[in-house]
């Protein structure tokens, strides 16, 4: 086992160096024929994914086995990158990020294994070839696979559940490759950081100048009431809840498709939209009561004092309202006092 | 003359005020201890659940053995064969204070148990929680507020969750701490006294000893002495307030065994240590600028900011190269879980599962600080007119609680105390705003406008906080009147008297409001009550259930466990899942394999494919650990739902992760966990099928198990190597003795039987697992 990949290395890298020598391939056996032009094609890729079609299929299939090489295929469909469920468009992503992890980590095997990925639209044939109907698909073609229907090994949904890491992990477990760490292009290139970081020592300076002086965006106390509001508005609204699991605003109805439901039953769940609308509620009782003690009083017109009081009680009486009924059927909690028997 | 009587009646008013509080406070104090007692009456004064029984446990041995013993302890009753050394992986705050307290009562010949003080520690230490918030809300916003926010906390649906009698667990005693601690920092904050900066050292040390949850503490007040310094707001209170903590708090906390370097080791410190070297920093700039003219000071500043730059960055940057060298970036996943929401749900499936860690909904909050929620935007408001020192450190602690309860339910505990003091503040402000209205209308109708006025709100206000209201006003002037002495910064009383006298409301929508807010206040209270009869009265060790005829008590766990205690050797070793590995050596004084103290994976896996093996392989399994008893817990007779077949595929998946030939998929029939005759052949001769449903079908003559809703799959069979030796009276717990091996092997001599089966032993010690 430890030989025989080195051996292979050199081979490889004997026939790559050969091969690339020749200006024209001069097809003497149709294997070499075509590693060469998958090698073009994956340099030809920015992520060192090649676009499979059918006929390309084909010719690798019907090389005699043991095939020179590994075949990771990725089956994608255009039409059904808008469904975020399948979440294609990641794991496409993350598929051509491997890609080229394993070719810069390991130079050597690059015509070794060869990632694939073939579109439905263009090779359905291929598709029913492999008898793929759901996605997403992943499928390892092992060089020995003669059957590619049987004998090739499908990817599980847990293999590519951490995305790049676990397919890295299915690699090495199939087909004996080390793909190495992960190469993910960082969120902000090395440029902008510099960009920032000398925009940040170039401004610190008049910030500091401004602050020592107290006069800059944090000393107006309006905002950070603002910003305290909002958060707690933010939190007590379940929105952290909405973002860790993904939830959307609404769902359609079981029942009648047509009709949308926003406040969903059963306290261990709720819905993006339930979530501001209470928090909404909850936030705009303290809001109007501190409207009334601090700036109300300061209003000289009796009259206008009564009407706002009165819209201020009887707004803040229906939010109480309508959050008690809402949590009582949300929650089926029935709550109540401990009255004396003979009150009743 | 005049001025004499005025100045005499304002002390007696002074006077009656104080005593008012006192009395109020008190009433509180009794409220808050008696709240928490439904578990007491409605079950009996038993300690609760699970990790309170080894908080009792220690608790005894401390009692008994003295306070250097247990520093020392090597506990050898638990994780078998490995044991578990005690003393050092304990927060020790809630067990020395048990400890105390027993020993204060018993050396004034009070006799109590030590089972007793422990289930009273908690109501007892809530009442000094709300003691604590009113001198923390008294430094913020004034008496009225302070008493407003204790009754409030006495009484908060989420504290009470922790701390009703008999829950005897950190967070009992924590959460006072943390309280005190924060009133402490104010205090100081608010006088620039030394000698509350060293109390707040030591209050801190008591938070360390006490909860984990300190490092919410040592992030939060240096995030406020930045906030401070970034608004201005920097002065040698602060200074004080501050650096003396952090010097003698790290120093205290790093005693601490369980803590030990991690005080200085750690990312979770590190902002205390980066705001400390920015505050000396500060406090240069300040000395400068006081001892330089105006023109001096502008060439000086140039000079020393660059100076304190290079020196920041220059720490700053050893700082970084630290923190990157380490693979977690120093923060453990708990805590990166809270800076980045998703960061657990992505990496961390172990804490992303326990459902204390997940991100609530609003009925949550609903529940679990009710009508609160809607007052404290109204308080957060309040602080910031005018914002104080104090004030804007209650505002820090509500944005930042609130946002961690966001993400973590288990936090909701830390935003009750907040919230508390929000609306507190928001309720005694609102109160102030109505009544004076009230007053203010009635002096201008009537004859005797003082008596009047208090009858007014006498009649609207039922409970408690009507005196607190009416105090709310004379408190308060009291207390301006002392603090403009001290500090120009609020404006002079004077000015705000005439203020007040001009910034009324209509009486009748004021009769409304006050009835209103009244009216909600009630809600709360008739919330907070039945939540503490009904959602958090439960001990979970005896359980009720009432049906059409009458009340049913499962005792069920007690009567195992006592039987265990009674009927078998005292080194007898008992295997269970790690759920019931306190309680069995806290009840039965048994040696047990795993708890609850999760710390040693392999060996709860191994316990975990003891038990999803088939009967052979569980009973070698379990006889190279020497087990002796195991005890499982089945609820399918009486429709308990949390037994172990319901936790059983976690026994499958924890004991897969070690050893691989446990396979999840094996126990289920197309992805569905079934025990009826759908189920797999793996279930059905596990071990944990075979003691959970031996002899079951004799029960009802059929099988059928009531948590299942189903018919049982296996029904008549036979065990080979383990016997039943007790089964509880409503079988919800059952305790099996592993047979001898003597009976296994037929056919050989006495002789050879035993040495074949020490030999066998010895070579299977690996294989049985593998």
């Amino acid at each position: 086992m430890a030989i025989s990949p080195t051996t292979f290395a050199v081979a490889a890298l004997l026939v790559i160096s050969h091969l690339s020598l020749l200006t024209t391939p001069a097809t003497s056996l149709s294997s070499d024929s075509l590693l060469t032009e998958l090698s073009d094609l994956q340099s030809q890729s920015p992520t060192g994914v090649i676009r499979l079609s059918d006929s390309l299929l084909r010719r690798i299939v019907s090389l005699p086995t043991p095939r020179p090489f590994h075949a990771l295929i990725f089956f994608d469909a255009h039409q059904l990158h808008s469904k975020p469920e399948l979440s294609l468009p990641t794991l496409k992503s993350e598929f051509g990020l491997v890609s080229a992890s394993f070719q810069s980590n390991n130079p050597n095997f690059k015509s070794k294994l060869f990632f694939f990925e073939i579109e439905f639209q263009e090779s359905q044939s291929s598709f029913a070839l492999f008898g793929v109907n759901s996605l997403p698909h992943i499928r390892l073609i092992p060089p020995t696979a003669s059957d590619v229907k049987t004998e090739s090994i499908q990817m599980d949904a847990a293999d590519y559940s951490r995305l790049g890491d676990s397919m890295a992990e299915f690699i090495e477990s199939r087909a004996k490759f080390t793909v190495g760490p992960i190469n993910r292009p960082p969120v902000v290139s090395k440029k902008q950081i510099a960009f920032v970081i000398a925009v940040i020592l170039i401004w610190s300076p008049f910030f500091l100048k401004k602050l020592i002086a107290g006069n800059t965006i944090f000393h107006d106390k309006n905002i950070w009431m603002a910003g305290s509001v909002f958060v707690y508005f933010f939190s007590v609204s379940g929105a952290m809840f909405n973002i860790i699991r993904k939830m959307p605003m609404f769902i359609a109805d079981r029942q009648d498709p047509s009709k949308l439901v926003f406040f969903y039953q059963g306290s261990g769940m709720q819905l993006g939209a339930e979530g501001f609308s209470i928090g909404f509620l909850y936030t705009i009782v303290g809001l109007l009561l501190a409207f009334v003690t601090h700036v109300l009083v300061r209003v000289k017109n009796k009259n206008v004092q009564r009407v706002v009081m009165l819209f201020v009680l009887l707004v803040s009486f229906w939010a109480v309202k309508k959050v008690v009924f809402l949590d009582n059927w949300k929650t089926g909690y029935g709550i109540h006092g401990y009255m004396p028997t003979s009150w009743q | 003359m005049a001025a004499q009587e005025t100045s005499q009646s304002a002390i007696f008013r002074h006077a009656f005020g104080n005593v008012l509080s006192f009395t109020v406070l008190l009433l509180i104090g009794v409220m808050a201890f008696s709240i928490r007692l439904f578990s007491v009456i409605k079950y009996e004064s038993v300690i609760h659940e699970f990790d309170p029984y080894f908080n009792y446990r220690v608790t005894q041995f401390l009692t008994k053995s003295g306070v250097y013993d247990f520093w020392n302890w090597f506990d050898d009753r638990t994780w078998y064969p490995l044991g578990r050394v005690i003393g050092g992986t304990v927060y020790p705050g809630l067990t020395l204070t048990a400890g105390t307290l027993w020993r204060i009562l018993n050396s004034i010949n009070i006799p109590l148990s030590v089972e007793t003080v422990c289930v009273f520690t908690a109501p007892v230490f809530s009442a000094f929680a709300s003691w604590a918030t009113y001198l923390l809300t008294k430094e913020i916003k004034g008496a009225g507020a302070g008493l407003t926010a204790a009754a409030l906390l006495a009484m908060v649906p989420s504290y009470i969750s922790r701390s009703v009698a008999g829950s005897y667990d950190n967070e009992a005693v924590a959460i006072f701490a943390l309280i005190f601690t924060f009133y402490l920092y104010i205090k100081t904050l608010n006088t620039g006294s030394l000698f509350y900066a060293t109390l707040n050292a030591i209050a801190y040390f008591y938070m360390v000893c006490s909860w984990g949850g300190y490092t919410f503490i040592i992030n939060l007040i240096p995030m406020h002495v930045l906030l401070c310094i970034v608004t201005g707001r920097y002065s040698p209170r602060l200074y004080i307030a501050y650096a003396p903590l952090v010097v003698l708090g790290t120093l205290l906390a790093a005693l601490v065994p369980v803590v030990g370097f991690n005080a200085v080791m750690t990312s979770e410190h590190f902002a205390s240590f980066l705001v400390f070297i920015i505050i000396h920093v500060v406090a240069l700039v300040y000395y400068i600028k006081g001892i330089l003219t105006p023109q001096m000071f502008k060439v000086a500043v140039t000079l020393v900011v660059s100076v304190g730059m290079v020196l920041c960055f220059a720490v700053l940057a050893v700082l970084i190269a630290l923190v990157a060298s380490s693979p977690t970036k120093g923060w453990s996943g708990r805590s990166l879980s809270l800076l980045d929401p998703t960061y657990a749900s992505k990496y961390i499936p172990i804490i992303a599962s326990v459902s204390e860690h997940q991100p609530p909904t609003w009925p949550s909050y609903f529940m679990d600080i009710n009508v609160l929620a809607f007052l404290v935007p109204a308080g957060i408001i309040a602080c910031f007119l005018p914002l104080s020192d104090a004030s804007s450190f209650a505002v820090l602690y509500i944005v930042t609680s609130v946002y961690f309860s966001g993400v973590m339910v288990r936090l909701m505990l830390v935003l009750a105390p907040a919230a508390c003091i929000m609306s507190g503040i928001a309720l005694s402000e609102a109160f102030d705003v109505f009544t004076r209205s009230i007053k203010f209308h009635l002096v201008g109708t009537t004859q005797n406008p003082q008596e009047n006025a208090g009858d007014a709100t006498k009649v609207t206000q039922n409970d408690v906080k009507s005196e607190k209201s009416e105090d709310t006003v004379k408190e308060r002037s009291s207390r301006k009147s002392k603090k403009k002495d001290k500090e120009n910064i609020e404006k002079p009383s004077l000015v705000s008297r005439v203020e007040k006298r001009l910034l009324v409301l209509p009486l009748e929508t004021s009769v409304m409001a006050v009835f209103l807010v009244v009216l909600l206040g009630a809600f709360y209270v008739v919330h907070c009550v039945w939540a503490a009869a009904e959602a958090y009265s439960a001990p979970s060790i005896v359980l009720t259930s009432r049906s059409h005829d009458g009340l049913h008590v499962f005792d069920d766990f007690r009567e195992a466990y006592a039987w265990l205690s009674h009927n078998t050797e005292v080194d007898d070793k008992v295997a269970s899942w790690w759920d019931y590995g306190y309680q069995t050596t806290a009840m039965a004084n048994r040696t047990v394999i795993v708890d609850n103290n999760t710390w040693n994976n392999t060996h709860i896996a191994t316990v975990g494919t003891a038990l999803s093996s088939p009967e052979k392989a569980a009973w070698d399994i379990f006889n190279s650990l020497d087990v002796k008893y195991v005890l499982v817990v089945f609820g399918g007779l009486v429709g308990y739902p949390s037994d172990d077949i319901n936790k059983f595929l976690w026994m499958v998946r924890i004991g897969g992760g070690v050893f691989p030939h446990i396979k999840e998929p094996d126990y289920l029939r197309d992805g569905q966990y079934r025990i009826d005759s759908q189920a797999t052949p793996t279930m059905l001769n596990c071990l944990m099928y075979k003691l959970s449903y031996y002899r079951f079908v004799e029960t009802d003559g059929r099988g059928y198990d009531k948590v299942r809703n189903t018919e049982i799959g296996k029904k008549h069979f036979k065990l080979n190597h383990f016997e039943e030796v007790f089964t509880t009276h409503h079988w919800m717990v059952r305790i099996y003795k592993l047979k001898s091996p003597r009976n296994r092997i037929r056919g050989k001599t006495k002789r050879s039987k035993s040495k074949s089966g020490t030999s066998k032993r010895s070579t299977r010690k690996k294989n049985p697992w593998q």
